[in-house]
């Protein structure tokens, strides 16, 4: 039994992170709720950031794109901003699950999750996206591709919240590919995301393929060839085998998606 | 036990329950609507399936307490005045239901779908119903109920 | 014909599109607790302790049950299974100990304050293994356990729970004299039923030993019959009643959770309990499909005549028999499919292991076997540089020729061959693709292959399974129909409907069904299983039909002053044949008939209306000869598929399949049951297993990671067509078909899989992976 929160305030939210200890946080809840019904989470109290206007925006400015904590990936997909170089993110999105819960669930609960096969976090891993945070003392900035310790494991503390994910400006052309056991909604056997910017640097970054999602950057497509990529980049990843794939199985479809990802970005190379 | 307000179906409802508990217990249980089903309580079968706030999602996947001051619709309210909505009428005519259990949750995702565009491709709404299973239909015959209602609208 | 093979809508289909069909879930009852099971982490491992204390201290527990209290044992053919598992566990998940609570979260909260001690043995997971001397055993007391003596032919100390042989004619002679002979292992994974409503049960056990039942069930006489003899109680103390159904597949028939459940109830001082299996549960407490490992042998002459096959089946049948016997029984009785083979040897074993238990699933066996054989064929004409369509054709079953049983096929049996040339022709499954074609496959990486197979099923049921069937007429002449078997989805309560409208002339929507079952007020029927409906109870429903026209006639003919063979009846009336002006209606006659004066002669009408399979007999425990289908249903499916072969993906393009149903009833929904159950199929073949991990823990514990098909999983078309070769002892002419459309889906896709690549594949199911692994290894 668990107490429910729903602060209306970033301030309140802040005095519950100090005064709850146990306290579990819920945006979308399509992790959560499983893990409270299965006993795998017993926290003393649940809250539920959604009720915080500040968390329900998306916004672009002239630097960043920042997406709060409480909005949802169909909202994002529904924006209108994940066009050019954030497309990676449109992609994923829409690749999450199904519209049931893309209804629900949240680019920052997707991360705070922290599964390794997420489908959100390669495209934010190539977009070099970071979290803001706010704890009872303050909060903080943590980038992407320092935030994945292991499955499921992340470096925000336990009173600690994420506020919003906010994109720097980008440039250049972006995708996201996934392969899955079925055609339907399914989770990510690999995913693999993919930047291009318009100077010919490449970033990619890819889901199941670790521990955490991994981002490998930066190689230079002007000097080295499609093959060079693919063999440092498949040096870069540990997929293991699972009861959702293979580990060869992931890595021949690591190296395929690749191939994709870079089909549909390399056009923009002058 | 804290006390919520929610409107179902048209109804206002004012509910004493559990903090822990689903919006689909909440439904089944203490308002008894149990044409929503449970098939798995993971989000992972679509047989909860409720319109929440204008959206379609798995009622397995939200917890009462966010439901406070929600508007939803469930199966309970498809049909009106005792009669049988042209959505329903087609999932009949077309044959489009076995066993029925997940029945009431596809008709909920269509509804949805139909509401925000009366007229769906086929994969259009092969994309929006991807959420709901049915293990006997082969779903081809649902796909023939909304297209029906989908044609009509045009 | 007015209603026979119209596309008439389901009789339930407001209720269930309204969402007031009351599933088992929906039911409440005064006083009713709820109940929760613990399950076992571990595959094989003995109990040494269970300490309940802590979980029975908890308020609002009402009852804590384990092995050490009284268990009942179970089993449909082989009383294996205790309700909750006693001295040691067989399975990952095997329901340990059982809590009666106030409320759910109780309940919940008290199964988790139970604690048990293991030790741990070693698992028993290789069939293979297990039924080697001196294997370790998976029931080490096999010896004493109740089964069905004659029929079924347990090997103790072997882990075998059922072998059933076939013998005919003399195979080594014949293999010497073959001009080819081929040898192929194909295995097979459990899978899951995934019915979208999970099982459920809610038990009264009142004071007295009355006992009443709800169950989400395919089989509520069966219910009632295994639990009474569980418990040792009269049939007439227990009643069962089955509300909707929400899919069953098989893994709905039989007795699950009822005697657990029951006890608790007992405990409890007789306040209902519930227990409704989470989705986990369902798929590690609740049994599945059998896994298989099928070794086939065939001999052929260079024009492609078989002339011997042998086989031995290895079903994976998991912890305890359940169906799993019958089933292994079955896969013998259609070893080698619709083929005509002179000389065969078919060794079907069940086997214990350590898996979660198996039991019937859509196609009983048949979908298992022909796995096999139809990929074996494909194969054969390889081998021998033979068109398969056309090496099938030459050896297929048909009148005049006998099974290999030792049933003699006649004109009225069905035949497989049009259904084969129908599928084959409508893909043109035997023509080349083009030059053009071909580059551009080399081109794309994706690889298009065509293929064919045949099916076919009998019921597989005991030889004295029978139906029954009420029907009885309100004061204005509408009719209502009470039978036995449970409509969970696949029509059977319309056709019922479509034959009492035609038989007794009266419009359709004048004749209603109750939803569910209830043992004490419905007629018997064995269960709603084998594909049996149909014919079975659509034939006790004639049988009753007539029976109640004789009534009509009867009074007829007193208040028209003519004798039975001068009156008919239409339009819900019985009139003079020469003179139809003078009739009466049923309104009139139906509750018997009022004279002007007032006198009244007759009474309410109801007729009944019986049938029982007829003429099968049990087989030779040696041979395996006799007569043990009560009618065949043949069919085929061809498909096209391409194949990515950088990825390993199989898409489905196109398919055909064809059935033999003798007559078509109700086209739409036999329409649902083929294209349901080719999806279904197309599942099995393409992404559902059952997977284990090294210490036999169950990894596909939910529906995250047991992936069955989606809107979006859908073959790109599927055209049906029927052939109709009456059936002349089904009602119309029809007969079964729930099953079939199933069976034969994974040989087919894999036949056209190998026709795509080259790649004989062996193993299902044909995920990417494995798919792309089989193509690592060739090329």
């Amino acid at each position: 039994m668990y107490a429910f929160l729903a602060p209306k305030t970033l301030e309140d939210a802040r005095g519950f992170l100090e005064s709850r200890p146990n306290l579990k946080l819920l945006a979308g809840g399509t992790d959560l709720i499983i893990g409270l019904r299965e006993g795998l989470v017993t926290p003393d109290a649940v809250m539920d950031v959604k009720q915080i206007p500040a968390l329900t925006q998306i916004r672009q400015t002239e630097d960043v794109l920042e997406i709060g904590a409480a909005v949802t990936v169909d909202e994002m997909l529904r924006s209108g901003y994940l066009s050019g170089p954030y497309h990676a993110l449109y992609e994923a999105g829409e690749e999450l699950a199904n519209i049931l819960l893309r209804n629900r669930a949240t680019l920052a609960g997707n991360i705070c999750n922290a599964s390794p096969g997420g489908d959100m976090l390669p495209a934010c891993l190539v977009l070099d996206a970071w979290v803001e945070t706010i704890r009872p003392d303050g909060g903080r900035r943590i980038p992407l591709r320092e935030f994945f310790m292991g499955p499921k494991r992340h470096v925000l503390a336990s009173d600690e919240m994420v506020v919003k994910t906010v994109f720097p400006r980008a440039a250049g052309k972006s995708a996201y590919r996934k392969k899955k056991r079925i055609r339907g909604h399914d989770l990510a056997q690999v995913g693999v995301a993919g930047l291009l910017g318009a100077d010919g640097a490449l970033t990619l970054a890819f889901g199941a393929c670790g521990p955490t999602p991994i981002c490998l950057d930066v190689f230079d497509t002007n000097t080295q060839s499609r093959a060079e990529i693919l063999d440092a980049a498949m040096n870069g990843i540990a997929p293991i085998g699972d009861v959702r794939a293979s580990k060869e199985h992931r890595q021949e479809m690591a190296r395929y998606l690749t191939e994709a990802v870079l089909d549909a970005i390399e056009e923009v190379r002058v | 036990m804290k006390a919520i307000q929610l409107t179902v179906n048209g109804g206002a409802y004012k509910v004493f329950c559990p903090e822990d508990i689903t919006l689909l217990t909440l439904l089944r249980e203490h308002l008894h609507l149990t044409g929503t089903k449970e098939g798995c309580a993971a989000g992972e079968c679509g047989a909860c399936t409720v319109i929440y706030n204008g959206k379609p999602i798995n009622a397995c996947m939200v917890l009462a307490m966010e439901a406070d001051g929600a508007v939803i619709e469930t199966i309970e309210g498809e049909a009106k005045d005792g009669v049988l909505s042209p959505l329903q009428q087609a999932f009949i005519d077309c044959h489009a239901l076995q066993c029925g259990f997940c029945t009431p949750g596809m008709i909920m995702s269509a509804r949805a779908l139909l509401d925000e565009n009366p007229t769906p491709t086929r994969d259009e709404i092969v994309h929006a119903m991807e959420g709901n299973l049915c293990r006997c239909t082969g779903y081809e015959p649902i796909i023939r109920a909304i297209e029906q209602i989908a044609g009509g609208a045009q | 014909m007015s209603h026979i093979g119209k596309s008439v809508i389901r009789h339930d289909g407001v209720q269930k599109v309204t969402g007031r069909a009351e599933y088992l879930a929906d039911i409440k009852l005064n006083g009713m607790l709820y109940a929760k099971m613990l399950a076992s982490p571990h595959a094989h491992a003995r109990i040494l302790r269970i300490n309940t204390e802590k979980a029975k201290a908890l308020p609002g527990v009402r009852a804590v049950l384990t092995g050490k209290d009284d268990n009942a044992m179970v089993g449909i053919y082989m009383v294996d299974r205790s309700a909750l598992a006693q001295d040691k566990v067989r399975h990952w998940g095997e329901a340990v100990a059982a809590v009666a609570a106030d409320t759910e979260a109780i309940a919940e909260e008290a199964v988790r304050l139970i604690e048990v001690e293991y030790e741990v043995l070693p698992i028993i997971f290789d069939a293979q293994e297990a039924i080697q001397p001196g294997a370790p055993q998976v029931h080490e007391q096999a010896e004493s356990y109740d089964y069905i003596k004659g029929v079924f032919h347990p090997e103790p100390g072997r882990n075998i729970a059922n072998r059933t042989k076939v013998r005919r004619g003399d195979v080594d002679e014949a293999f010497a004299r073959a001009d080819v002979v081929i040898e192929h292992t194909y295995e097979q994974p459990q899978v899951f039923h995934v019915p979208l409503e999970p099982h459920g049960t809610i038990v009264q056990w009142g004071a007295e030993d009355y006992v009443k039942i709800y169950s989400s069930t395919q089989s509520p006489f069966a219910v009632r019959d295994l639990f009474a003899h569980s418990f040792n109680l009269p049939r007439n103390k227990v009643e069962v009643i089955a509300p909707y159904v929400g899919g069953g597949f098989g893994g709905k028939s039989g007795i699950h959770l009822e005697p657990l459940v029951g006890m608790l109830s007992k405990r409890c001082g007789g306040r209902p309990v519930k227990l409704i299996p989470t989705r986990e549960e369902e798929c590690a407490t609740l049994p599945s499909r059998q896994g298989m490992v099928s070794k086939v042998k065939t001999g052929a002459m260079r024009d492609g005549t078989i002339i011997a096959e042998e086989v031995e089946y290895l079903w994976v049948g998991g912890a305890y028999a359940d169906y799993g016997v019958n089933i292994s029984r079955a896969g013998a009785m259609t070893a080698c499919g619709p083929y005509h083979i002179e000389n065969v040897k078919a060794d079907s074993v069940t086997v214990y292991t350590n898996h979660v238990f198996g039991t019937a699933y859509r196609g009983f066996g048949h979908p298992e076997v022909f796995f096999g054989i139809e990929r074996q064929r494909d194969l054969l004409a390889k081998e021998l540089g033979m068109d398969p369509v056309e090496l099938r054709l030459k050896n297929l079953l048909m009148p005049g020729k006998e099974t290999i049983t030792g049933e003699l096929i006649t004109e009225n049996t069905g035949r497989v061959d049009q259904c084969l040339k129908v599928v084959a022709e409508k893909l043109k499954v035997s023509e080349d693709y083009t030059a053009a074609e071909r580059a551009e496959m080399e081109k794309t990486g994706k690889y298009r292959g065509k293929a064919a197979a045949v099916l076919q099923k009998s019921p597989a049921m005991p030889t004295w399974s029978a139906s029954s069937a009420i029907i009885h007429m309100n004061e204005d002449g509408t009719v209502h129909i009470t039978v036995g078997g449970v409509d969970f989805g696949q029509g059977t309560y319309t056709v019922l409907q479509q034959i009492a409208s035609e038989r007794l002339h009266i419009p359709i929507e004048k004749i209603s069904m109750a939803p569910g079952v209830n043992t004490d007020m419905s007629p018997y029927d064995w269960q709603t299983v084998a594909s049996r409906m149909t014919v079975l109870c659509g034939n006790a429903l004639c049988d009753a039909c007539d029976d109640l026209e004789a009534q009509l006639l009867e009074m007829g003919g007193v208040v028209l002053r003519a004798g039975k063979h001068e009156l008919g009846l239409a339009d819900e009336h019985v009139y003079v044949k020469q003179n139809p002006h003078q009739r009466v209606s049923y309104a009139q006659i139906c509750m018997g008939y009022t004279y002007e004066n007032g006198n009244a002669v007759g009474g309410p009408m109801i007729g009944r209306g019986k049938c029982i399979a007829q003429g099968l007999t049990n087989i030779d425990p040696e041979t395996g000869q006799g007569k043990t289908a009560l009618d065949w249903t043949y069919g085929a499916h061809a498909v096209e598929v391409e194949v990515d072969v950088r990825t390993g993906d199989v898409e489905v393009l196109h398919m055909a399949s064809c059935m033999d149903v003798g007559r078509v009833m109700n086209e739409a929904m036999l329409n649902g049951q083929v294209v349901g159950g080719v999806l279904q199929g197309l599942g099995t073949t393409l992404s559902e297993a059952v997977y284990y991990d090294a210490e036999g823990n169950l990894l596909t514990r939910n529906l995250t990671d047991y992936k069955i098909p989606t809107f979006k999983d859908l073959p790109g078309n599927l055209d049906v067509s029927y052939i109709e070769t009456p059936q002349l002892d089904g009602p119309y002419g029809a007969r079964g078909v729930g099953e079939h459309p199933l069976i034969s889906i994974t040989a087919v896709i894999a036949n056209a899989v190998a026709n795509a690549t080259g790649t004989e594949i062996y193993e299902l199911p044909l995920s990417a992976d494995k798919v792309r692994a089989a193509l690592r290894q060739t090329k």
